[in-house]
């Protein structure tokens, strides 16, 4: 795998294991968060968001159940397993090593 | 707004995914397409761009397929998904045998219990055959050995199998020279052989042959030759060939034996041949050429010369003609000497074979009816499971059938299913066989079986066993795989599927499996127990002697140096004094026989009775302590002296059948009786007349079943005692009564012997109670022993039939177990209501067995000791009886757990 591939494969894993820490969320609604709180910048379409759900499931580290609630159709929720969450902190910590070294250098070519 | 769920659904089909996952992914992203839709119609997109947008995001880099593929499980390939029409025949079948051996992984109880079932089944059947086929079947390795016959001479007053089979020099001579319809006649007769060896001697059995004997068993010899026709010529260097098995255990396989020579009864013979390892004709360890002399010859132990006389028909002609042709022959021989012929008698034709497997066959024959029926329990027993189990996969048949799988189709699933069960059940079987037969061989009666016959597993066998297994799943899976697949499909789908047994015809099949079982097993132990009363029956029979605590053995004298009286006489007393020395033995006889057997059988006259062709009896030859050695009771008179045996004097003393039958109830003291046998022995006597001193009681003289003889069934016959010094002719018999084990004197007896004659053989020591056991009861014992196994493995299999059917019922019934419990029934009532359930089809089972019983009981009568009847009342009890306990038991486990449901948690079930 290029570093590339691996790189936006961590990002899009660590997105979406950020968002169903707090609350189990179905997949429309993670790829509408990802939308809003990037601006626009991130989109997950259908064809891409799915397939991470179902590897990261697969995986253990989240969760999926289908949920009824009153008056609604019934909508399958993700939530975060104790896997995840060590998955979880450990991603974030690489992440923000990762974006430190980066600014560091940025910074430094401003300096 | 297009179908989104159509969309998803024709992205996903290259992926083949397990139909649940595959539903609920679609309404998965179903879902999402549709909210994200709505969101593009309320952001004031048209109807169309809404669309494209989705389905663009759908399709977005072809990523929904590709990512999809490593993540989510892939359905694996469908076998009983039909009506795609892909496979061909084979394959599907391929995909049956493969989805079936996974459908036992996942169930391997079921499997197992199945499995071993059908293996006890065909085990002892393909045991039982291979008994059958090697032992009745084809026992001979002999050319053409189902067209070889011999002669019995049938005298009108005999017994069904009884009658002479031995036959004189002339007679055979006569019969080779005149009969019309015999193509070859060929003879053998008994000729002991003794040869030195180490410090003593030993003896082999050899057995004589006449001209043509190995042209007309047609097998060659495995080294050197067989007998040619140039070593009967007058003149000719003596030979012999050796059996096989004689020459590995006597001769340690010594190639090097071949033409040596060896004394023989003092003549030095050639070892020409030794003969492959089945040729074991007369059970001869050494077969010697003899032309039989048209004169009255001696053979062994100087009594008349017998051959066992063999003949194969000529092309065209029937047994019966030549049986007819063959009475007419014998006839013209009897007006010359009627003494040698009962008054009335016919020849009969019978293949070899039954010359020995006679009474056993019928043993083997109900054996082999008795393990079908076992086969056939196993069946029903693995019919009912199949069809425990099928009930439980209704849902998935009907599910099947939705699908568009035909009737036909899942008709062969099953059998595909009940073929591998029944494979695997012949492959354990034959193991089993293998055990079994190793078994069998061992606790055989050996004399019941022909010498040449090698009791394994053979093609033949092999044959067998696979036809068991392929026709075994017709009977025990096309039945429920019918039952399964003829319900309504749908209602399954329905129902929730628990609380329900079966339909009612489900569970009419059941019952009525559960009901034939019961009923054929209890057959089995009937017949089990009457063989039983039978063998007790026949071991309480008198044989009118104390067998126990003697030592017996037959001593064989070198021909050349005991050919007289008096040779015989000077032998027997320092031999007796040396044995009666020996410690621990409190007396020691000479005897020509020991019971039941006895050599000679002589025409009789009677004084005062004006004679009869017909009368007869029995001849033994003892000294004067033989009634003391075998403590056989006095009835009249008094025994011998020991002046007159020593003197040689005419002495006799009778059994009371003797008196019965020719003095009916007259004083016989002082009679005179004539034995006419007497003037054709070697060493005979002019004018046989012996005076009549006592009477014994009688003892047990009929010879043991088969051999042309009665056993215990038959009557006992009138029997004369003489002193053995009066002929020096008969075989003679030393017995020993020892306060000890009698076995531990052989030694010691002889040393004894030997310091008197060191060429004198010891022949067959044993103890006479092991050589009586032997002879009268291992026939019935092994018949009885057989039965009493399979009866067991039918118990057995009806406890775990019984068992299984309440079993499963009761856990199907759980559901109303628990609302009764929980309206107040009482443990008890729940335990009686599956008992009472259970027991209903047991009592069933009961009457139709004992109907069943009645009715065979007839075919079995043959097979009983006289006195024992086919419907004996205790028998029947207490078999029915048995029956019950095991029926209880088999209720009771399932009853109990029943009664242990815990109402609450059986509700919560539904």
């Amino acid at each position: 795998m290029t570093p590339e591939v691996e790189w936006k494969k961590v990002s899009a894993e660590l997105l979406i294991l950020s968002l169903v820490e707090a609350r189990p969320r179905h997949g429309y609604e993670i790829s509408k968060l990802i939308e809003q709180r990037s601006g626009g910048a991130v989109r997950f379409y259908v064809a891409s968001l799915y397939p991470l759900l179902y590897r990261l499931e697969k995986r253990g580290w989240i969760q999926g159940r289908w949920v009824e609630k009153s008056g609604q159709r019934r909508r399958r929720y993700y939530r975060l397993t104790s896997e995840g969450q060590k998955i979880l902190a450990s991603q974030r910590r690489g992440w923000q090593t990762f974006v430190e070294a980066v600014n560091r250098i940025t910074e430094a070519e401003h300096a | 707004m297009p179908d989104w769920r159509a969309e998803i659904a024709t992205r996903l089909s290259s992926l083949r995914l397990d139909s649940t996952r595959e539903i609920e992914i679609v309404e998965e992203l179903a879902q999402h397409l549709e909210d994200r839709y709505d969101e593009l119609i309320s952001g004031g997109a048209t109807d169309n761009d809404a669309c494209r947008d989705v389905l663009m995001e759908l399709d977005d880099g072809k990523l929904l397929a590709r990512g999809l593929r490593g993540t989510v499980r892939k359905m694996p390939p469908e076998p009983a998904v039909p009506g795609k029409g892909e496979h061909n025949a084979l394959a599907s079948l391929w995909q049956d045998l493969r989805y079936t051996l996974r459908q036992f992984q996942r169930n391997p109880g079921f499997a197992l219990v199945a499995i071993l079932t059908l293996a006890l089944g065909i085990g002892a059947s393909t045991a039982i055959f291979s008994v059958i086929d090697n032992v009745l079947l084809e026992p001979f390795p002999y050319k053409d050995a189902a067209h070889i016959l011999f002669l019995r001479l049938h005298g009108s007053t005999q017994g069904p199998d009884e009658g002479r089979q031995g036959y004189s020099a002339d007679e055979l001579l006569e019969l080779a020279r005149q009969n019309q319809s015999l193509e070859s006649v060929v003879g053998t007769t008994d000729d002991p052989v003794l040869y030195k060896h180490g410090a003593g001697v030993e003896w082999l059995y050899g057995a004589d042959m006449t001209p043509g004997s190995f042209e007309f068993f047609g097998m060659p010899a495995l080294y050197g030759r067989v007998l040619q026709p140039a070593d009967y010529t007058p003149g000719a260097p003596p030979v012999f060939v050796l059996r096989y098995k004689t020459w590995k255990g006597r001769f340690n396989g010594d190639p090097n034996v071949l033409n040596k020579v060896f004394v023989l009864n003092g003549t030095a013979r050639t070892l020409v041949g030794i003969m492959p390892p089945r040729f074991g004709w007369y059970d001869a360890d050494l077969w010697i050429p003899k032309t039989p002399r048209p004169e009255i010859s001696t053979g062994f132990a100087g009594l008349p010369e017998r051959w066992f006389t063999l003949a194969r028909l000529k092309p065209g002609v029937s047994m019966a003609q030549s049986s007819e042709d063959l009475t007419g022959d014998f006839k013209r021989m009897a007006k010359l000497r009627p003494q040698d012929y009962p008054a009335q008698f016919q020849v009969f034709l019978v293949q070899i074979g039954h010359s020995v497997t006679g009474h056993l066959e019928s043993t083997l024959y109900t054996v082999l009816a008795a393990v079908g029926l076992l086969l056939l329990i196993g069946c029903v027993n693995v019919a009912n499971l199949m069809l425990s189990r099928a009930t439980s996969r209704e849902k998935e048949f009907a599910l099947r059938a939705v699908l568009g799988a035909g009737r036909a189709r899942l008709v062969r699933l099953l059998l595909v299913e009940s073929l591998v069960l029944a494979m695997a059940g012949a492959a354990l079987g034959v193991l089993i066989a293998w055990g079994g037969l190793k078994l069998m061989v061992a606790t055989m009666p050996s004399d019941s079986i022909p010498a040449e016959s090698v009791i394994g597993l053979n093609a033949q066998v092999m044959v067998f066993t696979l036809l068991l297994a392929v026709l075994t799943p017709l009977i025990f899976g096309l039945a429920p795989a019918l039952q399964a697949t003829r319900r309504d499909l749908n209602d399954p789908l329905r129902d929730t599927g628990r609380g329900v047994i079966g339909g009612f015809r489900t569970a009419r099949l059941r019952n009525a499996a559960v009901v034939t079982e019961v009923a054929v097993s209890l057959t089995l132990l009937i017949g089990a127990g009457l063989l039983m009363r039978s063998f007790l029956a026949l071991r309480d029979v008198n044989l009118g002697l104390q067998p126990d605590h003697v030592f017996k053995t037959m001593l064989l004298l070198p021909p050349d140096r005991y050919k007289t009286a008096e040779q015989v006489s000077a032998f027997f007393p320092p031999v007796l004094e040396r044995v009666k020395a020996i410690p621990g033995v409190m007396d020691a006889a000479e005897s020509s026989s020991v019971p039941p057997d006895n050599s000679r059988d002589s025409k009789v006259e009677v004084s005062g009775k004006s004679p009869d062709n017909q009368w007869h009896a029995q001849v033994q030859s003892v000294s004067e302590t033989y009634f003391r050695v075998l403590r056989i009771p006095f009835e009249m008179g008094r025994g011998f002296t020991e002046a007159e045996v020593n003197d040689a004097r005419k002495v006799a003393l009778v059994n009371r059948k003797f008196v019965s039958t020719y003095l009916s109830g007259e004083d016989p003291i002082g009679r005179r009786v004539k034995l006419v046998g007497l003037e054709t022995v070697a060493d005979s006597l002019r004018e046989p007349w012996f005076e009549i001193v006592g009477v014994l009681g009688d003892v047990a003289n009929q010879g043991a079943p088969g051999y042309g003889r009665g056993g215990l069934q038959a009557p006992i016959e009138p029997q004369v005692w003489v002193p053995y010094t009066v002929t020096g002719s008969g075989e003679h018999v030393l017995v020993v009564r020892s306060a000890q084990t009698p076995l531990a004197l052989i030694d010691e007896v002889q040393q004894a012997v030997w310091t008197i004659d060191p060429g004198v053989a010891l022949m067959y020591p044993d103890t006479l109670d092991h050589a009586i056991s032997k002879r009268l009861y291992a026939t019935p014992r092994f018949a009885l022993l057989l039965m009493i196994i399979f009866g067991s493995i039918g118990l057995i299999l009806v406890t775990v039939g019984v068992y299984s059917v309440l079993a499963y019922t009761t856990a199907q019934k759980t559901h109303e177990i628990g609302i009764r419990m929980a309206l107040g029934a009482e443990r008890a009532n729940v335990l009686r209501l599956v008992i009472v359930d259970g027991l209903r089809l047991v009592l069933a089972g009961v009457a139709v067995g004992l109907a069943l019983s009645l009715l065979l009981g007839r075919a079995l009568q043959a097979e009983l000791w006289r006195g024992v009847k086919p419907y004996d009342p205790a028998t029947l009890a207490s078999t029915v009886l048995l029956l019950l306990a095991t029926g209880v038991l088999a209720c009771w486990i399932p009853a109990r757990r029943a009664a242990r449901v815990d109402p609450m948690v059986a509700l919560r079930y539904e």
